[in-house]
């Protein structure tokens, strides 16, 4: 990143191929729309390009990339206040060799679980993303919320918590 | 108290993050605590649920489509560097380069999008809508970048390159009042004052103008500025411009000309 910074914009590339991957499904899991996800990865590499001069090494650039991508999907959650993400289909669970009922039982609590997940408030999600699935440190995640690590303790605690209790009442819903 | 600092522990645990002696600990806590033994239990549920859900490739499209911006982008910004050696600005100068490194990009843009639109043929109005958005967004990427340069010729071919937005745009109008306070050099200082002649309709941009006149250290720039003020017909700025005839710390040529302005605008009440 310091050479993009210093003006070897070509370079930007190389952090596109490592980066976008991780990027996107921090979109994906936030919005729950493969071309909303595509498009805000877009924005958020045309947006290190245009303040590359802004970025400060000490942050590092996992924390500061998805430090972009928040700005970014905050400003895109406020221009499309009214849409409610819906879960896709297209991405319900990972397949096993388990025997069918145990995978059909799965495919059921996974659903729950993602519902239970689009449910709650976007800070609680955020975290829990990015402690669960692109597997950020909490000093990474601390610098990209702009806290102290220990806040991040306990908001990851709180929101797993709280995701816990969530998904619990849906199967309970579902059993009854 | 205690099971509540165990529990916050817990997550950390699940991802495999914690440190030897504090696993330890947790797990110590756990065989006398059934009540944090079944938070565990609920909480590895849903942590290895998660770990279930799938992780989905982006289309492959997605990096085509940035290279393809990320290429426009160096060749706009290549061909406005390349346009001329660094030097006074005048009218010509100004417009050649721009003018190439705007029609390349553009026909860069309208090139891989009308092939694209041509390739999936639907509707038509909201792509044209957002080409012309891309181009405009492209244009003012590359001003921005070269406004930000550390050479000044860099940054002149900035200030030119900004007069091919469109439309006006609030970061360019930013940078371009930027450039005229504070860059150092003086010939960029002198084309960012002609460029935001195109912004002069915005209120707060003719009161900065105005108010940039006695901060000025260089009486070219000052000058300039007076000119743009009487070419704006801003009668506002006379007061400002009265208190800069007064003041023998200016230059005398300042000073006169700073007259010569109230007296025009005078004229032209």
């Amino acid at each position: 990143m310091l050479d993009v910074r210093a003006g070897d914009v070509g370079k930007l590339e190389l952090l596109f191929d490592r980066h976008h991957r991780a990027l996107f499904h921090y979109f994906l899991h936030l919005t729950s729309n493969r071309a909303v996800s595509e498009d805000l990865v877009q924005e958020v590499f045309l947006r290190i390009l245009k303040y590359r001069h802004t970025y400060q090494p000490e942050t590092g650039f996992r924390a500061w990339l998805f430090q972009v991508g928040r700005n970014v999907h905050t400003d895109h959650a406020g221009r499309h206040k009214a849409e409610v993400a819906m879960p896709e289909q297209a991405w319900e669970v990972r397949s096993t060799d388990a025997p069918p009922d145990r995978q059909a039982q799965s495919r059921q609590e996974a659903v729950l679980l993602r519902r239970a997940l689009a449910g709650m408030p976007r800070e609680k999600r955020e975290v829990l993303i990015m402690s669960r699935f692109l597997d950020l440190k909490y000093e990474e995640i601390a610098s990209v919320l702009e806290c102290e690590v220990g806040a991040v303790k306990v908001r990851v605690y709180r929101a797993l918590r709280e995701l816990s209790d969530r998904f619990f009442a849906l199967c309970g819903e579902r059993a009854s | 108290m205690i099971c509540e600092r165990v529990r916050e522990q817990i997550p950390e645990c699940l991802a495999g993050r914690l440190d030897a002696a504090a696993r330890e600990r947790l797990i110590a806590h756990l065989e006398t605590c059934p009540a944090c033994r079944a938070e565990v239990a609920d909480l590895n549920a849903v942590w290895r649920g998660l770990g279930s859900f799938p992780e989905p490739e982006p289309n492959p499209a997605m990096r085509t489509r940035f290279l393809e911006v990320l290429e426009a982008y160096q060749a706009g910004r290549a061909s406005a560097l390349t346009g001329q050696a660094e030097g006074r600005p005048n009218r010509r100068w100004h417009w050649r380069p721009a003018w190439q490194a705007a029609f390349s990009l553009a026909v860069l843009i309208v090139g891989v999008s009308l092939g694209r639109y041509l390739a999936e043929p639907r509707g038509a109005s909201p792509e044209v809508a957002q080409l012309q958005g891309q181009v405009d967004s492209l244009r003012q990427l590359v001003t921005l970048s070269l406004l930000q340069e550390q050479s000044p010729s860099s940054r002149l071919r900035g200030v030119t390159y900004s007069y091919q937005m469109a439309q006006p745009d609030a970061q360019v109008e930013q940078a371009l009042l930027y450039a005229v306070n504070h860059d150092s050099n003086v010939n960029v200082r002198l084309s960012a004052v002609d460029a935001l002649e195109k912004y002069a309709a915005n209120p707060e941009i003719r009161r900065a103008l105005a108010d940039a006149v006695p901060v000025q250290d260089s009486p070219l720039v000052q000058i300039a500025l007076i000119d743009l003020l009487v070419q704006l017909h801003d009668k506002q700025a006379a007061p400002a411009l009265r208190r800069l005839a007064q003041d023998a710390q200016a230059d005398v040529e300042v000073r006169q000309h700073a007259v010569w302005a109230i007296q025009r605008m005078e004229v032209s009440r």
